[in-house]
């Protein structure tokens, strides 16, 4: 095979049975590899009803038949997994330098299952495979880990791994790796904890190979120039990163204030991507075979809240920020180093707190649960203190470790966590943006953004504007950046390059590196098929349509200030008919005729 | 006036478009271990460095490679390594102060920057400048500008 | 009227906001009052083949222009007009 190596590595952790099996090229031709081959082993091995925490669940790592060569910021991972956090499928996406290890060992997959009796971590190095003692392990953060396990192994060792939030099953606590990136979302870290497992760690002397050089380097070339001529891909993203859209989302009124009790935040503009790269940006960063380096190497230096690493990107900053009130971007900066070096996702966590904020202000948690933390609006030193205390497991932080739903449903309020299948909605206002809210609804791992990020028509106006208040064709848009973005994952290509290329440019690469043809309709597809592959895992797993829901505040409470005042959202009128575009009936079920269409079984 | 691949560490971002470029030219296929330029990252501070062959004009590789595979072309003053003299000793790897003599296991050969003949691939592939194919004598002419910028400010005050 | 400007935009012109002093009747006035004051580096960011780039976000009192009358829309002296240049995403 080329671009796939062909090879599966899969580890039973109760047994310590470690075996390789090839990759089967037809499953590799439908479903791609990363997020698609994923879903595919779950669906085909994990009975769905499982308990995310059990050692029934399957945590399986997977790069995709990009990953390793030099198409244009296609270095990426998927880690697949049913989620800790939300009990629906889930696939966290993450870039870095591990993902093309892995190719270069010699695997496209490797498959965790069972558990471990003790920890344990994983040593790759090319064909040898060890499950190794982690009991020394067991407790470090993320720099701990990696520096104790590359001084057993190798200086140069990739490592993905969890840290103690991880460890503690913290529900949304998430895989790092190369320090700083995080495959984020729905609490994979979790289940990788529930399976004793704390690294995995690679190196790999191999190669990815090519089916056509030539072709490849000349759609290579084509794709890098297409988003080096973007200004948000070619120019944007390197000066500003993602925090950039802090301003942008403020100035239209769509960013969700005080746990989206407003959309709009009067000093938005000192958390925003100019101030960052004016005060706290040393350097920026690029994943391998990156061409567009949105990473923000950052340093705080003030002794309160001193720190190095990556971030924040425009979510974390949104959700430490504006969402809790809070306008001190250094202590927003140490919140998200807390969260990278303890294995926390920084969304969930954030807006965990924003919710608890919330509950704190109507005094349905008071400082006595807290434990004394004054967990007032705005009040900077008590998120950093309450994101510390989660990621060690103290405190008030045991509380905060189960997400907001969990939280809020606690208190008898779930109606005031921000989340959909239990996954906290991200920094883009649903009721001053329809697209969005139609797709944080319909997002098969939960609330997300990135699933479906019509943000890029609905705001920034790429690859073409559309209104963000009308319905009028949302759930066509929706469905069709589900879609892409879906067979884009199951590359290994990042969303970004999507500031530049489509769908025509991603099946040429595809094309001539494995040497199987894939036209832009092929391509689509195949992000069809995943899609509809994951609903029905969240189908059979219980989910319903009544899933397919946004928090209430969303459809009935107003925003009360800014441009998009007195905007809500009107999911109800989008959701029947992206359910019927979808091919789904009414209960948002895939029909057999959609099922037949893809290939799918019933 | 001859070429040089001026490395601007400040610029590189360790997207390692470089080896993958390399190794695509030199091998056909994408396999960092086997590539005549890597990139060096320190992890916690983000800061990565190209590092390649530098053509040393006293060239401890040559000094001590017995067949004489490694010579040192008077007109281009590129230092060259032949294949096929070559017998794998492996003291080029050993002499060379910074490491940019690489032995390949696999393929049983010494691995060393060759200029890709003139038109490096790396710096082609560079999304950053990171790595530049520039003329020797205008090589640091972007570091003094910017440097001397700085005298200027102080001295407009 | 008051002008915000964001990424590029506030190196290129050195202000974060400023109250324009001569109020036009329409963004597209307004915008070639500055391009005439700030030049081309500020033109290159928000002009393509003569027209505003698709791709740039002008805001008047927080609503997209290209939803009104882009060029076109009208302006009132107390509007409060937001620029960014096409830089963001993510």
């Amino acid at each position: 095979m080329y671009g796939w190596i062909g090879k599966v590595l899969r580890v039973n952790l109760s047994t310590g049975k470690i075996s390789t099996e090839a990759l089967d090229p037809a499953v590799a031709k439908d479903y791609l590899g990363a997020r698609g081959l994923g879903t595919k082993f779950m669906v085909d091995e994990v009975d769905p009803k499982v308990d995310p925490l059990s050692p029934e669940n399957k945590l399986i790592f997977l790069p995709g038949p990009l990953t390793g060569s030099f198409a244009p910021s296609a270095g990426r991972y998927t880690v697949v997994t049913k989620g800790a956090l939300t009990g629906a499928i889930a696939s966290a996406n993450s870039g870095g330098t591990w993902g093309p290890e892995l190719k270069f060992a010699g695997y496209d997959a490797v498959i965790f299952e069972g558990a471990a009796p003790k920890p344990v971590y994983l040593w790759i190095k090319d064909q040898t495979v060890e499950i190794r003692d982690a009991s020394h392990i067991w407790g470090k953060d993320v720099p701990g880990t990696s520096d104790a396990i590359r001084a057993e192994t190798d200086d140069d060792a990739k490592i993905a791994c969890i840290g103690p939030g991880g460890e503690n099953k913290v529900l949304f606590a998430c895989i790092m790796n190369d320090l700083h990136r995080a495959a984020g979302r729905s609490g994979t870290g979790a289940v990788m904890g529930s399976k004793n497992l704390k690294a995995v760690a690679v190196v790999g002397t191999g190669a990815v190979t090519c089916a056509d050089p030539k072709t490849f380097e000349r759609a290579v070339m084509t794709a890098r120039d297409m988003i080096q001529k973007h200004p948000v891909g070619g120019t944007g993203l390197r000066l500003y990163g993602t925090d950039v859209l802090t301003n942008i989302l403020n100035s239209i009124g769509a960013y969700p204030t005080k746990n989206f009790q407003d959309g709009h935040f009067p000093t938005a503009d000192k958390l925003g991507g100019e101030t960052l790269s004016a005060t706290l940006l040393q350097r920026p960063k690029g994943c391998f075979s990156c061409i567009i380096s949105c990473g923000r190497v950052t340093k705080v230096t003030n002794p309160k809240y001193a720190g190095e690493g990556e971030g924040p990107e425009y979510e974390t900053s949104w959700g430490f920020g504006g969402d809790c009130m809070i306008d001190d971007l250094e202590a927003v900066t140490k919140a998200n180093f807390i969260c990278n070096e303890y294995g926390l996702d920084t969304i969930t966590m954030a807006a965990t707190i924003a919710c608890a904020m919330e509950l704190y202000d109507k005094g349905l948690i008071t400082r006595e649960d807290t434990g004394g933390l004054a967990l007032e609006w705005g009040n900077a030193e008590a998120m950093v203190e309450a994101t510390r205390l989660t990621a060690i497991g103290e405190g008030f932080g045991k509380k905060l470790a189960v997400g907001s739903y969990r939280l809020a449903d606690s208190v008898g309020h779930p109606e005031l966590s921000m989340t959909v299948k239990k996954q906290e909605i991200p920094a883009y206002d649903a009721r001053a943006i329809q697209g969005i809210g139609l797709n944080y609804a319909t997002a098969n791992c939960g609330a997300a953004h990135v699933r479906g990020y019509t943000i890029a028509p609905e705001v920034l106006g790429t690859p073409m504007k559309v209104d963000k208040d009308t319905i009028d064709g949302k759930p066509e848009l929706v469905i069709t950046f589900q879609n892409l973005t879906a067979a884009l994952d199951a590359t290994g290509s990042c969303l970004f390059a999507t500031f530049g290329i489509g769908a025509p440019q991603l099946a040429d690469m595809l094309s001539a590196i494995t040497g199987v043809a894939y036209t832009a309709e092929d391509f689509m597809k195949c992000g069809d098929r995943i899609y509809n592959l994951e609903r029905q895992f969240n189908l059979a797993a219980g989910l319903t349509a009544k899933d397919d829901a946004l928090p209430p505040r969303l459809l009935q409470e107003p925003i009360k200030t800014g441009p998009s005042a007195g905007m809500l959202s009107r999911l109800p009128e989008m959701l029947p008919v992206y359910y019927q575009l979808r091919g789904w009936d009414e209960n948002g079920v895939p029909t057999p005729a959609k099922l037949g269409e893809l290939g799918l079984a019933a | 006036m001859a070429k040089m691949l001026m490395i601007n560490a400040d610029k590189c971002t360790g997207c390692r478009n470089c080896e993958l470029a390399c190794s695509m030219e030199h091998e056909g296929v994408f396999r960092p271990d086997a590539t005549r330029v890597h990139v060096y990252t320190w992890e916690r501070e983000g800061f990565s460095v190209p590092m390649m062959c530098q053509h040393c004009r006293d060239a401890p590789c040559i000094t001590v490679c017995t067949p004489h595979a490694l010579t040192r072309d008077p007109a281009t003053g590129w230092v060259n390594l032949d294949d096929a003299k070559c017998i794998g000793c492996k003291m080029c790897v050993q002499a060379c102060p910074f490491g940019n003599a690489i032995w390949d296991e696999l393929n049983h050969k010494v691995l060393k920057c060759d200029y890709c003949g003139g038109d490096p691939a790396c710096a082609k592939f560079c999304p950053n400048h990171a790595i530049e194919w520039v003329d020797d004598l205008i090589a640091t002419r972007t570091r003094k500008r910017a440097f001397s910028e700085k005298f200027k400010q102080a001295f407009s005050e | 009227m008051k002008i915000q400007y964001f990424a590029l935009l506030r190196d290129i012109t050195g202000k974060k906001e400023e109250d324009w002093p001569q109020p036009e009747a329409t963004v597209g006035q307004l915008v070639r009052d500055l391009v005439a004051h700030y030049g081309h580096a500020f033109e290159r960011w928000v002009m393509k083949d003569g027209d505003l780039w698709d791709l740039v976000i002008i805001l008047v009192n927080g609503h997209d222009v290209r939803h009104m009358q882009r060029f076109n829309t009208p302006l009132a002296p107390d509007d409060t007009v937001v620029i960014f240049p096409p830089v963001g995403g993510g």
